[in-house]
């Protein structure tokens, strides 16, 4: 038991002290990390995309107070940048990327609704990205609805203004009425019938003047919708991605560092001298395990705290949940790079591996597309990797409060667990055959 | 200096070597009284040899050891590649205590031999045994009495040469107190001053001798030493043999290969291997002799020899092939054993009228005598 120790320490301090050797690599690895998080935060500023907006029109003075109050109330996602009423030089500046919306408004729209027809706004754009179109046709409809809204409610108070002239030619007829029915003999027939009539006047009395108390904007908005999460906390862009990004350069670093392990051992031909000695498949990757880990544990420990301390990342759970995460994050991660390691010929062929998997993970992970936008069978990839399970863990930790799930946490090292195995066989078929 | 050796092992170690090497001497002696020389097919009598004084051996000792003296015993031991056979049917058996040296051209199956006797590759068919084992059913306390060095280099070039040590210390399971020993080895390869140096900062030489620490570092009583001196300078190889030679006398049995012919003089053993065969194992001095067919004696006389006395010379007895004639004065002529020949051949000059100038037993260089034992052993493959 005693040189079972023995055995496993030698490959600890050995890649404890390679690593170690190289204080370059060490600043890039605490750096780099916090380093990227930090410019991710910077370079994605927590609102939308700024659209520079060209309303077309051949009557601007007609509608500049209405585009005014639009470009008012959604600055600074619309801004302004006048209105033109060529439509063909407004195109030819989207094309040349000057604007990035044309707005065109119809000649005659009031004269299309009296004809019992829409009047149609033509917006147009010049973008290839899917997420930017959904983005742009969110704003037009934003915008349709904004000036039907306008136009209702201006509606609307002319209503409430001329219904002015109409309460008081009911007042005069109420009071006509009154009048009437005091002038009529006792035990008139007709009696009944005035008496009818005026309450009738007095309730659409009393309806008009309600109408007339309304708010336009109340009127023809009569519900609004506010939306409440769960959390506590308004995430930043920063905020949100963090706990990914944190993932996704630890699941990296393992993945890279243990790919070339084994395989430079491969090719420098040590692993024949591992052969005859008397050292196992079994001590040496527990060897190269606890010393990546404890490497790997340091790392995102000085990368959580730059994070949270410094970039100021929420941190709602516990941190021995996050440390298990973590822990089971890295332990798998490693599985999949000695994995690697094992199976490739060369360095080169384990670098491009490792960075397959870490394309796959920005992809595939969540990272930024949700998992459940995802077909079915293509899950099944995502949950192949550690990154997927990470993310979820750490988000759950980090931004709900909430401890480690437990399926996910089953999950990861069910594949953690497999991957040792795996690596164990392959390394002992290729040290004791 | 002794650095391997625990307590008073060191000399039962060579009491072990001195009495192979006797051995090897008579069997020599029975060898050539036996007539099995080069006239016979020494391929074919390699392993009859061997199995012979073998036989002969352990009939004469009635209190037989020698099972226990051979480190490794193997019999048509033979490994193929596919079609190609890389070793072809290897039997030999090496003394425990010996400097074992296995020589032969680039690609004739020297390694391949190691990667067998050491477990890395398992036989195609025959029988090998290392400590008395198989070496694929070895244990991890059977490993951990085996060093083995590999021709290149393979430690880690951004360790020291301390950590580099440490390491190997730490897989062969050294027990952590060995700061004292891991010391001791530096000073033996002459490393002690360069332990903070990171390896890649190393000269080839100092790399090699780091190699051999690091193959000592267990302390182990049997060393596979694959190509050691390959591609470095006489004068570090010649420091890599007293190496070899102090870790004999503290008790180890060393199995050596080489490329460098010469290095043959500094074994007890040397087997030579062509093709993938073992053409023979012999002493130093018996493979002269084997390659000659006996002692080469050089004459030189103020006269000068005539042809008519050149041919009564081949026809001496003790006399063996043809005379070769060096210049107008020297000629070298081949006999059973020089110095019972030498006073003989005098008393012959001086009957012919010949004024002896100098007449010695001379050692051709291992060069010269390994091209005449692979052109002659050659032609019988």
């Amino acid at each position: 038991m005693f040189k079972f120790l023995i055995r496993i320490s030698s490959f600890m301090g050995k890649e404890l002290t390679g690593i170690l050797r190289q204080p370059r690599l060490i600043l890039t690895l605490v750096l780099g990390p916090f380093l990227i998080m930090f410019l991710f935060g910077l370079a994605y500023p927590d609102q939308n995309r700024a659209l520079r907006t060209t309303f077309v029109t051949t009557n601007p003075n007609a509608f500049q107070e209405e585009m005014k109050l639009f470009t008012d109330s959604y600055s600074p996602t619309i801004v302004d940048q006048g209105v033109e009423t060529d439509k063909e030089l407004a195109l030819s500046r989207l094309a040349r990327n000057q604007t990035d919306l044309v707005i065109v408004i119809p000649d005659a729209p009031f004269e299309s609704i009296q004809n019992n027809q829409q009047a149609k706004l033509q917006v147009y754009h010049n973008e290839v990205d899917p997420f930017q179109i959904g983005y742009i046709q969110t704003i037009a409809n934003i915008y349709v609805n904004e000036v039907n809204r306008q136009i209702l409610q201006t509606v609307t108070e002319q209503g409430q203004e001329d219904s002015g002239s109409l309460q008081s030619g009911l007042e005069t007829a109420i009071t006509k009425t009154q009048a009437l029915r005091q002038a009529m003999p006792p035990g008139d027939a007709n009696t009944t019938q005035v008496t009818e009539l005026e309450t009738d006047l007095t309730d659409l009395h009393e309806n008009l003047t309600t109408f007339r108390s309304l708010a336009s904007g109340v009127l023809i908005n009569p519900f609004a919708v506010e939306t409440h999460g769960l959390s506590s906390i308004q995430f930043t862009v920063t905020g949100f991605f963090a706990p990914s990004v944190i993932v996704l350069l630890l699941q990296h670093l393992s993945i890279t560092f243990a790919a070339l392990s084994i395989v430079r051992e491969r090719n420098s031909g040590i692993m024949e001298l591992f052969r005859v000695a008397p050292i196992t498949a079994f001590e040496t990757l527990v060897g190269k395990y606890l010393s990546y880990l404890f490497l790997e544990i340091i790392l995102a420990s000085v990368i959580t705290a730059l994070a949270v301390w410094l970039l100021k990342i929420p941190m709602l759970g516990h941190w021995q949940d996050y440390a298990l995460a973590m822990v089971i994050l890295l332990f798998t991660s490693l599985g999949v790079g000695f994995l690697i390691s094992l199976i490739s010929e060369t360095d080169t062929q384990a670098v491009q591996y490792s960075m397959l998997l870490l394309l796959a993970s920005i992809f595939f992970s969540g990272f930024f597309l949700d998992l459940r936008l995802m077909r079915e069978p293509i899950t099944a990839l995502a949950w192949s990797l550690p990154a997927t399970y990470g993310i979820r863990m750490l988000q759950d930790v980090m931004l709900r409060g909430y401890s480690v799930p437990g399926v996910i946490f089953l999950g990861i090292t069910i594949i953690g667990v497999g991957l040792f195995m795996v690596d164990w066989l392959l390394l002992r078929r290729k040290m004791e055959s | 200096m002794s650095v391997l050796c625990k307590g008073g092992g060191q000399a039962g170690c060579q009491a072990l070597v001195n009495a192979a090497l006797d051995k090897y001497g008579q069997l020599d002696s029975a060898f050539n009284n036996a007539g099995i020389g080069g006239e016979s097919n020494p391929i074919a009598d390699t392993g009859a040899y061997y199995s012979k004084w073998f036989r002969q051996d352990q009939m004469n000792s009635k209190n037989n050891n020698q099972s226990t003296m051979d480190v490794i015993t193997t019999e048509g031991l033979t490994k193929k590649f596919g079609d190609e056979i890389a070793v072809n049917s290897l039997t030999m058996q090496i003394p425990r205590g010996t400097i074992f040296g296995f020589i032969g051209p680039s690609g004739c199956g020297k390694t391949t031999t190691v990667r067998l006797l050491t477990g890395v590759y398992e036989p195609t068919s025959g029988r090998l045994s290392v400590l008395r084992k198989n070496p694929i059913d070895f244990t991890k306390s059977d490993r951990e009495r085996i060093g083995y060095l590999i021709q290149q280099f393979v430690l880690y070039p951004e360790l020291t040469v301390w950590e580099n040590l440490n390491f190997a210390a730490s897989f062969y399971g050294v027990s952590p107190f060995r700061r004292g020993r891991l010391n001791r080895l530096l000073d033996f390869v002459e490393l002690s001053g360069d332990k903070y140096k990171l390896t890649r900062d190393l000269s080839g030489g100092m790399k090699r001798r780091l190699n051999l620490a690091a193959t000592l570092v267990h302390n182990p009583e049997l060393i596979f030493l694959d190509e050691p001196t390959a591609g470095i300078d006489p004068i570090l190889r010649r420091k890599f043999w007293d190496y070899f030679k102090e870790l004999q006398a503290e008790g180890h049995t060393l199995f050596v290969t080489t490329q460098y012919v010469g290095e043959a003089a500094y074994c007890d053993l040397v087997g030579v291997m062509y093709e993938g065969k073992l053409l023979m194992i012999e002493t130093p001095d018996g493979l002269r002799r084997r390659a000659y067919g006996g002692d080469v004696v050089g004459i030189r006389t103020t006269e000068g020899m005539r042809h008519e006395q050149r041919i009564q010379l081949e026809s001496l007895p003790f006399v063996h092939g043809r005379v070769q004639v060096i210049d107008d004065q020297e000629t070298d002529v081949i006999v059973d054993e020089a110095n019972s020949a030498i006073p003989s051949l005098m008393e012959w000059c001086r009957a012919q009228g010949l004024t002896v100038e100098t007449i010695e037993e001379k050692s051709p260089p291992f060069d010269d005598i390994f091209v005449k034992i692979i052109e002659t052993e050659a032609a019988h493959v």
